[in-house]
């Protein structure tokens, strides 16, 4: 390649950082759901310990902001998922579409692990401690990863189009606010949407736009009470 | 024998509906024992549900003081506040946990202890896989219950075994969580048979067909166990006990009754299970039940002997009574009647006499006796083709010559009737029984009977019963009184047989023995003859003794070769007013 070319590639990505821009969002957290029932119970019910109240279920390793646009993802790449035995590092974890996962199996016990959605998403055979087994989401999906013989063992992959999203970091002594901050967003015009857990929240999406003026976006989004999910 | 049918029916129903008594007196006791067998069951059951219970509610106490300890706080506290886990942090740990655990007081240690920090990993394993940590254990519901600040229980499954398990935060002062302890009692057999102690039955816990502990070292019938534990239905797993129906078990050879409750937690989800079972009582039937009875149950205070033996009494009495009165008596009866019959006292037996089958058989007997009459009447008819027509009333005799029979008989009068040739009778005895012969001739008749053709009243010349020999004994024979045709002496039949005797005079004289013609008997009747001819006015001229007695032998030699007889007898009687001669054969039987 002559000297030209090279410049000239150059200018292009300097002039293509130059229009990205930041988008940070404030939620505005309703009071954190009931903890779920206890799907099997021992012999006795749960009880709470007098020595302090329970802790509020915490919402931010379930709970992502995604920004979905005309851009799709380039070169997603890969992303590390750490499976810890009887749970995984994240029970949410969010990647582009076509990136491919990798499974690490940091714990001393083998797991089989399916995705309930797709049966052949993950190659059978057990991952022995310390093994690797990956897939790859080529699809906007969410994939619920489980052990058949581990019920318990349940973590979910978020398939989104877009390379823009980020997990909402719970604060305050109750859990009541969330931040976000999506980097490097091309300019143009986003839908901003939350996920929780198992579904998009039902709440009206923020248009968010990115331009050469307003590089910095701070979006202000208030989460409706009880986090409902559209059906 | 009516009443005799019914009572032998009424006995026999009695006797079946005895043995149908006994055969399913047995079972509602047997039904009895099941239902309390079941019941039995139901509580046993209900009861170790409760005792699982208690005892998960001691376990959390203990795991809640365990997770107050001070020096597991500030281990857990230390764990949580470190970027990562490495292994002289985990048997730090592990070795301050099995310091505490064996400071707790009690008959229920842990056999297994699980630290875990406030992010949900594992700083520690204590007596259980111990040399594993790190690892995120969150997830199980009951750590991620302990650490969110909940005291609860579960049930593991872990390499084959169960285990109770309880969970408890650990709290740092009085807001601060630095994570979890977890406690496991492992489900022994001591456990099991602790259960057991006052219930009078036995349990065993498995996962799925895997029988973790038991009270009894036994391999149950996994297959309805199977069946059990699928035909448990509901969420509520605590009412197991009462809503399911106890089942038959087996265990090798043994027969049992199990009954089935699901157990709860995580194990439950792996098809964990605990079962009651007890040994199946056996069935009496009825000879089980008679091998069960006692000495004491057949003692006078406890068994109605004078009842049964009443009882017994009366039936058999009714029943011989009834044989008497229709059977027994009714056939002496018609023995002692055959015996009469036998010796002649009576020609018939009297039908009428004998009640039901003995009057058929009376009946029966009189039949033959009439068939007999009959074959012999058909046998008179053949004499009377080979000998000729009888005269009218002869009765079958051959009449000789013909000439009225003598007024007044020799011997004085006959019976005013005589039986029916055909009829038989057994003499008493042979000497009493033999035809009377009188010991001089009987006086000829001087008038001229009125005329009758029947032989009843007329004199006859009976010949000796047996042989020449016994003729030359007693020569010469007088004529009996009366001549009846019937049998001489016991065991003679007689048959008779008359000839024209007229004919038999005007034959060819045949030349017989001299010895024979001078036989007095034939002399006898020669003199009988010539004495009813006079009295008949008849003339007797050309009348010759010699001609006479050839005439006799001839006619006696024909009776004889024709009808097989031994002797043939002659009487002399009137018909028609003509002096009539009759030839008789008498034949042995």
């Amino acid at each position: 390649m002559s000297m030209l070319p090279r410049v000239c590639v150059v200018l292009v990505c300097l002039a293509g950082e130059g229009l990205a821009g930041n988008v940070t969002g404030r939620l505005d957290l309703p009071a954190p759901p009931e903890r779920p029932p206890v799907a099997q119970r021992g012999f006795l019910d749960r009880t709470e310990n007098p020595l302090t109240p329970v802790r509020p279920v915490n919402v931010g390793p379930n709970l992502v902001a995604v920004l979905e646009g005309e851009a799709k993802p380039q070169a997603p790449g890969q992303v590390r998922w750490e499976l810890g035995g009887d749970a995984f590092g994240k029970p949410l974890l969010v990647v582009p579409m076509g990136a491919e996962v990798l499974i690490t199996n940091t714990s001393g016990m083998p797991r089989t692990l399916v995705a309930l959605e797709d049966p052949k998403l993950i190659a059978q055979g057990a991952i022995t401690p310390g093994a690797t087994k990956s897939f790859r989401a080529a699809e906007p999906k969410l994939y619920t990863i489980t052990d058949k013989d581990v019920p318990h063992l349940r973590g979910r992959v978020l398939v989104v189009p877009t390379p823009y999203f980020a997990m909402v970091e719970v604060s305050g002594s109750k859990n009541e606010h969330g931040t976000f901050q999506i980097a490097d967003v091309a300019e143009g015009s986003y839908k901003l949407r939350l996920f929780y857990k198992d579904g998009w929240i039902d709440r009206p999406d923020e248009l968010v736009t990115i331009a050469a003026a307003k590089r910095n976006v701070e979006v202000p989004v208030k989460v409706p009470p009880g986090f409902p999910l559209r059906k | 024998m009516f009443w005799s049918k019914i009572w032998f029916f009424f006995v026999a129903v009695t006797g079946a509906i005895a043995l149908t008594i006994a055969l399913v007196l047995p079972r509602p006791p047997a039904r009895a024992m099941v239902t309390e067998e079941h019941r039995r069951l139901t509580v046993a059951c209900g009861v170790i549900g409760i005792l699982l219970t208690d005892d998960a509610r001691k376990r959390v106490d203990l795991t809640g003081a365990f997770a107050r300890s001070e020096d597991i706080i500030k281990a857990l506290d230390a764990a949580s506040g470190a970027d990562r886990l490495d292994e002289g942090r985990m048997k730090t740990v592990r070795s301050t946990a099995e310091t505490v655990m064996k400071g707790i007081k009690g008959d229920r240690q842990p056999d297994f202890a699980v630290l875990i920090e406030k992010r949900g990993r594992v700083v520690a394993r204590v007596r259980l896989d111990d040399r594993l940590f790190g690892d995120l254990a969150s997830g199980r519901p009951v750590i991620d219950d302990a650490l969110a600040g909940y005291l609860r229980d579960d049930l593991w499954e872990i390499n084959g075994t169960m285990y109770f398990v309880s969970a408890s935060p650990v709290v740092k002062g009085a807001a601060e969580y630095v994570g979890a302890v977890v406690l496991g009692h492992q489900v022994t057999n001591e456990l099991a048979k602790k259960l057991i102690t006052s219930l009078s039955v036995d349990v065993a816990f498995l996962v799925g067909e895997n029988t973790t502990a038991s009270s009894r070292t036994i391999a149950l019938d996994q297959v309805a166990l199977k069946g059990g534990v699928g035909a448990l239905s509901g969420q509520d797993i605590s009412r197991d006990c009462q809503q399911n129906q106890p089942f038959p078990l087996r265990a090798g050879s043994e027969e049992l009754t199990g009954l089935v409750s699901r157990l709860p937690g995580e194990a439950g989800g792996k098809r964990a299970f605990y079962t009651v079972f007890i040994r199946r009582p056996v069935e009496l039937g009825f000879l089980s039940t008679l091998g069960a009875v006692a000495q004491n149950d057949l003692s006078f205070g406890s068994f109605p002997w004078i009842f049964v033996g009443g009882g017994f009494l009366l039936v058999l009495g009714v029943g011989i009574a009834l044989m008497l009165l229709e059977s027994d008596r009714p056939l002496r009866r018609l023995a002692a009647e055959s015996v009469r019959l036998a010796k002649g006292d009576i020609e018939k037996l009297a039908e009428d006499a004998h009640p039901g089958k003995f009057g058929s058989i009376a009946r029966s007997v009189n039949i033959h006796l009439d068939k007999v009459s009959r074959e012999a009447k058909a046998a008179k008819k053949d004499l009377n083709q080979v000998l000729g027509p009888a005269p009218e009333g002869s009765l079958g005799t051959i009449d000789l010559l013909a000439g009225a029979l003598p007024a007044v008989r020799p011997g004085g009068p006959g019976p005013a009737a005589l039986p029916p040739p055909s009829e038989f009778r057994f003499g008493e005895s042979g000497a009493q029984r033999a035809h009377p012969r009188p010991a001089t001739p009987p006086p000829v008749a001087a008038p001229p009977p009125p005329q009758r053709n029947t032989p009843t009243s007329m004199p006859g010349v009976t010949p000796p019963a047996t042989p020449a020999n016994a003729r030359a004994a007693t020569p010469p024979r007088p004529m009996p009184a009366v001549a009846p045709p019937g049998p001489q002496s016991q065991g003679i039949a007689v048959e008779e047989a008359e000839g024209d005797a007229e004919e038999l005079l005007e034959d060819e004289a045949v030349e017989d023995a001299p010895a024979e013609r001078n036989d007095p008997y034939f002399k006898q009747v020669f003199d009988q003859f010539v004495a009813m001819k006079k009295s008949c006015n008849e003339s007797i001229s050309g009348l010759t003794y010699d001609k006479f007695a050839q005439k006799l032998i001839r006619n006696r030699d024909e009776l004889r070769s024709k009808t097989g007889c031994r002797e043939v007898r002659f009487t002399v009687y009137a018909k028609d007013g003509k002096a009539a001669l009759k030839a008789t054969p008498v034949k042995e039987e």
